[in-house]
């Protein structure tokens, strides 16, 4: 492989401590948060996917495609989810739904 | 023999047990005849048991308790000794109780009286026929209960809860020092049976020997009201007074000089304890003496004397003189129980009077009790001829021969007591007999001043034995005396060796000190010079009076001494160190972890942000500690 290994991690840290970034910063949105979420799960996949390669196996691929079925899924519901929430409270803000405090 | 001695320990036993049990379902006269008849029953078992008596006995029964090598079954054990103080306080015991049927129509808790009282009877008796230490003990603590329960017997009043109370605790002290005696014998001999112990005597030091007869001292000063441990006597006449007369001057009290009669074999050889015996004995007496000369309750005057005759027997112990001491005993038992009796006759009679100042002119409408009051009386100041004379004059006498500077001391101090004994006797006799003036007694012809026959009768068998107590162990200048034969075979008792002439004129001196007590309270108190007393009696008491009155101040003492530090380091511990370090430093840990709990419970404040921030940081803090790892 033309990429070393170290490099395809390093992206996928730098992909993944972003998405973790966009989570944590952009709360106002519950939209954004999923989106970073996204960010996380497709570093995850490219770490997958670049170990499958280094070592020749096939499993990284096909964790890769699994995460990518999981993540559709994911999606569609915790889309509708925050369709729900707007209808109710009228906002997308994380912040607004603290009914679960100790 | 086995019968009898179990029938004896058992019929008071079941007696106290069905009264305590059912006695309430029966009528009242059921639990009167059951409680009366079975000590009746005892007294005639122990006298068919004297009558097949021929030697010591020893009888087991159960076992009780064992462990490796410690054994204290229930076994008895029958020797002159005991024999004689089984037949006396079966006797003394029945009298009381067929007087108390009378003296107490009126009580409606009969039933916890005669359960308690049948009680008692039944743990005096265990004390006195017990073979082994621990089983004394049992009968030991056993009457000590029961006296506690008995003087409080009317608890409602705080006052006799008090005396109750106050007997059980400073007879603790002396009970400690007892238990502490019971364990090193143990340890020493490895044996807790009395006629074991009573042969091993010579086979440790005499410095050991010393150490163990102090701690049985200090035993028998509690529960025989010695000094230091005397102050509880006087209070415990806060009981009613068949109470006071069976436990408190016929029985209990002497358990204390039965205990070192019983083991004088093994105290025998150390003679610093038997000094530190005698000398007890002879200051108690002495000290009694004079607090009974200006007391004005007449139960306490007869309290007083008590201590003061026990203190005799405790000289006479120290002596040597077990013979002269139990003699002692068996006549101080039949006159104290008399005069206590008697003076519940008086008692009754007045409507709960019992300042000697208030009462007067008895002797008219109390013959019967007056003459035996006066018999009693006799025999406490010891007149010529009555049995107390014989006794006590036995023990001054063992004293003399004792010889030494100490025993002279003692003895001459026991004179001075039996002088001042006469004075008191008779001043009490004038006080309450003497005169006519009955008007301050509410005696009004509504209630007239009679007492129940049953009571008046049963002063007289006990005022014959008092009189004609001196039979019992007649001088050896008429003849062998019964007593003296019977414990012949004891040992360890030095039998005295004594020419008659001797005898005769300790007697006469004796007789001469108790004539001219006599003399003197006629003197203070007969006649036109009662009324003087009287007048002079209605102030308030000052100087040497007071400080008799109250018993040479040792409540005060023992206050200032044991009670107040005991109170101080009481609130000390409760109010500085419970309340202040234990409990303040357990609210500090708790409200400490409370805090903490409450700062971390604020970090779950429901923002989903918080718990993402919180979970990266975790898991960074993870990689970074793998990474530090590898």
């Amino acid at each position: 492989m033309i990429v070393p290994l170290t490099h395809v991690l390093l992206l996928a840290g730098i992909i993944f401590i972003m998405g973790l970034a966009c989570v944590v910063a952009w709360r106002s949105n519950l939209i954004m948060m999923l989106i970073g979420i996204e960010i996380m799960l497709n570093a995850a996949m490219l770490a997958f996917v670049g170990g499958g390669a280094h070592w020749g196996l096939v499993d990284g691929q096909i964790f890769s495609l699994i995460i990518m079925a999981l993540t559709s899924a994911e999606v569609s519901l915790a889309l509708s989810m925050v369709v729900y929430l707007h209808r109710r409270r009228k906002t997308v803000n994380a912040n607004d739904f603290s009914e679960l405090k100790g | 023999m086995k019968l009898y001695l179990s029938l004896i320990i058992l019929l008071p036993l079941l007696g106290g047990v069905i009264n305590a049990l059912v006695g309430r379902l029966f009528p009242r006269r059921v639990s009167e005849c059951l409680a009366c008849g079975v000590i009746w029953g005892a007294f005639i078992a122990s006298l068919f048991a004297y009558h097949d008596y021929n030697g010591a006995i020893r009888v087991d029964l159960i076992n009780w308790l064992a462990a490796f090598d410690f054994q204290a079954p229930v076994s008895l054990y029958l020797d002159p000794l005991s024999l004689v103080m089984i037949v006396m306080i079966t006797f003394v015991c029945a009298v009381i109780h067929t007087y108390s049927v009378a003296y107490m129509t009126e009580e409606e808790d009969y039933v916890r009286y005669f359960a308690l009282l049948n009680l008692f009877v039944f743990a005096m008796l265990v004390l006195v026929l017990a073979e082994n230490l621990p089983l004394l003990y049992l009968g030991w603590e056993g009457v000590g209960f029961c006296s506690y329960a008995l003087i409080g017997f009317w608890y409602r009043e705080e006052k006799n809860a008090t005396a109750g109370r106050k007997a059980f605790i400073v007879t603790r002290v002396g009970d400690t020092a007892f238990g502490i005696a019971i364990v090193w014998m143990y340890q020493l001999f490895n044996s807790v049976s009395i006629t074991t112990l009573n042969q091993m005597g010579s086979t440790v030091s005499v410095g050991t020997i010393t150490c163990i007869g102090i701690l049985l001292l200090i035993g028998a000063m509690g529960k025989s009201a010695q000094m230091p441990l005397m102050v509880w006597l006087p209070d415990a006449m806060a009981g009613p007074t068949p109470v006071s007369a069976l436990i408190h001057a016929a029985t209990m009290v002497t358990a204390g000089v039965y205990l070192l009669a019983r083991m004088f074999p093994l105290i025998s050889p150390s003679s610093t304890a038997l000094a530190a015996i005698a000398l007890t004995g002879g200051a108690t007496a002495f000290y009694a003496a004079t607090c009974a000369l200006a007391q004005r309750d007449l139960k306490r005057t007869l309290a007083y004397s008590t201590i003061s005759q026990i203190g005799f027997m405790m000289l006479g112990v120290g002596a040597g003189a077990i013979t002269a001491a139990t003699f002692h005993l068996l006549v101080h038992a039949f006159f104290k129980a008399l005069l206590f009796l008697a003076a519940g006759c008086v008692i009754a009679a007045t409507h709960h009077e019992q300042d000697i100042f208030k009462m007067g002119g008895l002797k008219k409408r109390l013959p019967i009790t007056f003459w035996s009051f006066l018999a009693g009386g006799a025999c406490l100041a010891g007149l010529p001829l009555t049995g107390g004379f014989f006794s006590k004059d036995s023990i001054l006498m063992a004293v003399w021969l004792k010889g030494g500077t100490l025993y002279c001391g003692l003895y001459l101090l026991g004179v001075l007591t039996a002088l001042l004994t006469s004075i008191y006797t008779f001043r009490m006799i004038y006080l309450v007999f003497g005169g006519d003036d009955t008007d301050k007694l509410h005696c009004s012809s509504a209630h007239s001043c009679k007492v129940s026959s049953v009571m008046e009768l049963a002063l007289i068998p006990l005022a014959l034995l008092g009189l004609f107590g001196g039979l019992i162990n007649i001088p050896s200048y008429l003849g062998v005396g019964w007593l003296g034969a019977l414990f012949a075979p004891l040992t360890g008792g030095t039998e005295l060796e004594t020419s008659h002439s001797l005898e005769l004129g300790m007697q006469t001196i004796a007789g001469v000190i108790a004539l001219a007590g006599l003399a003197i309270a006629h003197y203070r108190y007969g006649g036109n010079r009662r009324q003087e007393r009287l007048t002079a009696a209605a102030g308030p008491e000052t100087g040497v009076v007071s400080f008799f009155l109250y018993g040479w101040r040792f409540d005060d003492l023992y206050r200032l001494l044991f009670i107040r530090p005991y109170e101080a380091l009481s609130s000390f511990l409760w109010q500085q160190i419970d309340e202040g370090v234990i409990d303040d430093s357990l609210d500090r840990v708790a409200a400490f972890f409370g805090r903490s709990g409450e700062l971390l419970g604020s970090w779950t404040n429901g923002r989903v942000s918080i718990y993402i921030i919180s979970f990266a940081a975790g898991a960074a803090m993870l990689l970074a500690y793998l990474a530090w790892l590898s």
